[in-house]
């Protein structure tokens, strides 16, 4: 040890956000910096530098065209941390089960008309399928994502998307129990791979979740899927379903729209964050650019099939495009 | 219409796997990402798992666990319990969250791994929460000792270590790289649920949260139980795993990764929990012996999970049992001589009645560990503490990247076990070591421990003084005695002389 090193003063935080000269909050504490798996762009995981997983960490993260000069700036506007995203939602989560209880209360499902039944067996109960697989491409974000601060919010998104898919799986199994006619719990899976109302999502997320790169995977799911999923499977569908007397369903699809709008924000600073670099844009306007066809074909399908909503498929697509124009996105 | 139950909806939420149509199978589930086995899609349909949860009971009872867990640290005013707390009790606190607090965060990817590339949907769901469980572990585990960083710089460490090249944080890295970041799905499964949190988790969490509560750090106690009840759960996902794969024939190879896993587990517990539970912990609060936990957590309840499942024992067992009576003592000599180079002051733990307590726990611990220990305190009596300092490096593992350690004294029988690949020769602590090394060597062959790099002249100047720099211990970080050598003075042996 060397005699003469000058004595270090006190800290007053962790050393590495000593630097911002002000009294830390409880997200940034426990938020940033938290891959250590980003210090060797050559190597992420101690071991050799040719395993599978190092090399896939080579060519979907560090191999990404965009670029930032410190990931770890990066911050969720909502700064949740893990404790107060329980709060969160346990709070929301009370909240769905008390319309749970207040609609059952109310016979609700015995009074539902015969022609929305038989669209919510084919709009609303086969939805369990793209929301696993947006909780599959979340974790795949938050696994691959260059921050913590980018992983944190993506790994919320997943655990709302097991959120509205155990709902969903709810709600069948009310609706099988009320009417065993229609396909409730048997059919779902199905219509998903058939029906052409979901080919078109459905041809999204597959697509999506094999665009490996972290942040072409960020714009297939936050810039284009989970807007046009937004837009046409929760607005649409809810608008639809309060003009068939479906209340219960036009609430819960109010209450996911908490979550979305949450995912929306801090989509919002992320795009925003990965603009101060200027060349990262045309990287983005390229892949909204390729992804965008499918998230427009995905809602004129799936609207189509929404009975009584001639202009469904028109208002999905103007609010995800005015969603992303608002990001000084390309489309 | 009633309400529902759980399990009247719940396999509908876990029946969600499709046939892709506009990607091929392959595509989306690598086999490289997602089963190394490559056991048949149709075949994982009947993975179970057997702790269920749903999300609304999650957020409500991880909701309760945390305002538990704060609630008891707000109340207990934590920092007067700190400021009268043992010196060997700090350090267990700060290799601890050191050793811990980001690896738990990078276990959340692993979950992650198993939530996208998992085959079944139980599974997928089950890491989903265990995702989040780790994110829960990774930041309670920065926000308890955060408040510690303006009394001590070594808590600055509970962040700083994970990204240090600090020979423990190397060796941690190493060995959760091996059993979990660096791993398919599948294999995540068996290797860091199945083999870590069933077994070991428990000596971490349940016997230093034991201790804890003796100690007076309820604090600690209820927080790493906490935290435990959530590894409980999330432990359950490779279970069901390792029925499919023994099922399909597999059994061979299965057996294969849970024994590498849980090699590399018990080594890396031999120099972090060893320690803790036999020289760091007040004699006065010592619950059980390292071994006594091992015995009752590991060699008990581990040996029978891997009975019940279809599985042997690891064929090293004996191996592991006799190291049960040795390894962290050596270890632990290994430390507290080399502690410059660590983020916490261990504990020397050989005054008198700590050696009586030793050598009733370990007999033969006096002839053995103990006459290195005599030769440190003449050292330290006679005014020669330099000579209890290291001036160099160790040779470490090539796989656990930990010093090589034997028996001192009349069965001193340390020895090198190495092995020659593509032209490299690779030092082993131990046989098992080395056949881990052998099952894949591609896997480990390209990497440089610490001391690769010192020869390879990454460590400069080539001395211990480079050495620390390139760990980033600043001299107020680097661990010292944590007694200032008090301990000593207990042995009633020639003249006191100031140190």
């Amino acid at each position: 040890m060397s005699e003469t090193a000058q004595k270090l003063k006190p800290l007053k935080t962790w050393s590495h956000l000593s630097k911002n000269r002000r009294r830390p909050s409880e997200y940034e504490i426990v938020s940033v910096g938290l891959h250590f798996s980003t210090n060797d762009p050559d190597c992420a995981w101690e071991q050799d530098a040719g395993t599978f997983m190092n090399q896939w960490y080579r060519d979907y993260r560090e191999g990404s065209p965009v670029n930032h000069e410190d990931w770890d700036t990066f911050r969720d506007p909502d700064e949740l941390v893990y404790r107060t995203y329980n709060i969160i939602q346990d709070g929301q989560e009370n909240y769905v089960d008390g319309l749970i209880k207040e609609f059952d209360d109310l016979e609700h499902d015995q009074g539902l008309q015969t022609e929305w039944v038989d669209a919510l067996s084919k709009l609303y109960t086969p939805g369990r399928y793209i929301l696993h697989g947006l909780q599959m491409a979340s974790v795949y974000l938050a696994k691959m994502a260059p921050a913590s601060t980018i992983t944190n919010c993506a790994t919320f998104q997943a655990a709302d998307s097991l959120r509205w898919l155990s709902h969903i799986a709810y709600r069948t199994k009310q609706l099988s129990l009320v009417w065993p006619d229609y396909g409730f719990v048997d059919n779902e899976k199905h219509i998903w791979e058939n029906a052409p109302h979901w080919q078109g999502f459905r041809e999204l997320l597959e697509k999506a979740l094999i665009a490996y790169d972290w942040c072409e995977t960020f714009v297939a799911i936050n810039l284009v899927l989970k807007p046009a999923f937004d837009e046409a499977c929760l607005r649409q569908l809810g608008h639809a379903a309060r003009r068939f007397d479906d209340s219960f369903l036009g609430f819960l699809t109010d209450a996911q729209a908490v979550d979305s709008q949450r995912s929306r924000r801090w989509t919002s600073s992320l795009v925003q964050f990965l603009q101060q670099n200027e060349a990262n844009q045309d990287v983005l306007d390229g892949w909204v650019e390729k992804w965008v066809p499918l998230g427009d074909q995905a809602i004129d399908m799936f609207c189509a099939a929404l009975p009584d909503s001639p202009s469904a498929a028109d208002d999905a697509k103007r609010d995800c495009w005015s969603f992303r124009a608002g990001l000084g996105l390309s489309a | 219409m009633a309400l529902l139950n759980r399990s009247d909806w719940y396999d509908i939420a876990r029946d969600t796997n499709w046939t892709p149509k506009y990607v091929t199978e392959e595509e989306l589930f690598p086999k490289e990402m997602s089963d190394c086995f490559d056991v048949p899609r149709e075949k994982w349909e009947t993975y179970d798992e057997p702790y269920k949860t749903s999300y609304r009971e999650y957020v409500k009872v991880q909701r309760e666990k945390d305002a538990g867990a704060y609630s008891v640290k707000a109340a207990l005013g934590r920092m007067k319990f700190l400021d009268s707390a043992d010196p060997g009790w700090k350090s267990i606190l700060k290799l601890h969250y050191g050793g811990i607090a980001l690896q738990e965060y990078a276990a959340g990817m692993a979950e992650a791994t198993m939530a996208r590339f998992g085959r079944a949907p139980g599974m997928r769901n089950m890491a989903t929460f265990g995702l989040l469980d780790e994110t829960r572990h990774g930041q309670i585990q920065l926000y308890f000792p955060h408040e510690y960083v303006s009394k001590d710089r070594q808590f600055d460490w509970a962040h700083k270590a994970m990204h240090s090249n600090d020979w423990a944080a190397i060796a941690t890295r190493h060995a959760f790289a091996d059993i979990m970041s660096g791993r398919d799905a599948t294999s995540v499964a068996l290797m860091l649920t199945f083999a870590f949190e069933t077994a070991f988790t428990n000596m971490q969490f349940l016997g230093l949260a034991a201790d804890a509560a003796e100690v007076g750090d309820v604090t600690f106690s209820n927080l790493i139980s906490s935290i435990q009840t959530d590894e409980a759960r999330h432990a359950q996902i490779g279970t069901p795993a390792l029925k499919i794969l023994i099922e399909n024939g597999h059994k061979e190879k299965a057996q294969k990764l849970v024994d590498i896993a849980f090699w590399r587990n018990w080594r890396l517990f031999a120099v972090v929990t060893g320690p803790s539970m036999d020289y760091y912990t007040p004699l006065a609060k010592r619950e059980k012996s390292f071994k006594e936990f091992m015995v009752e957590w590991i060699v008990g309840q581990f040996e029978r999970n891997i009975l019940d499942i279809g599985l042997d024992v690891p064929w090293y067992w004996d191996t592991f049992l006799e190291d049960l009576n040795t390894t962290h003592h050596g270890m632990h000599l290994g430390v507290w001589y080399w502690r410059p180079t660590v983020w916490w002051d261990p504990a020397a733990g050989a005054s008198p009645d700590e050696r009586d307590w030793l050598e009733e726990k370990y007999p033969g611990w006096n002839d053995t560990y103990g006459k290195c220990w005599d030769v440190i305190i003449d050292n330290i009596k006679n005014g020669r503490e330099d000579l209890t300092l290291p001036e160099t490096l160790p040779i470490v593992c090539n796989m656990n990247h930990l010093p090589i350690v034997g028996v001192p004294g009349k069965k001193w029988d340390v020895r090198d076990h190495y092995l020659d690949y593509k032209g490299r020769r690779y030092h082993f602590g131990s046989k098992v070591d080395r056949w881990v090394f052998e099952q894949d060597p591609d896997r480990y062959a390209g990497h440089q421990g610490l001391i690769d790099r010192f020869l390879a002249g990454k460590i400069q100047p080539a001395n211990l003084e480079g050495a620390l720099k390139y760990m980033g211990l600043q001299p107020e970080d680097c661990g010292k005695d944590a007694h200032d050598y008090a301990w000593v003075w207990n042995y009633n042996k020639p003249d006191k002389v100031a140190v």
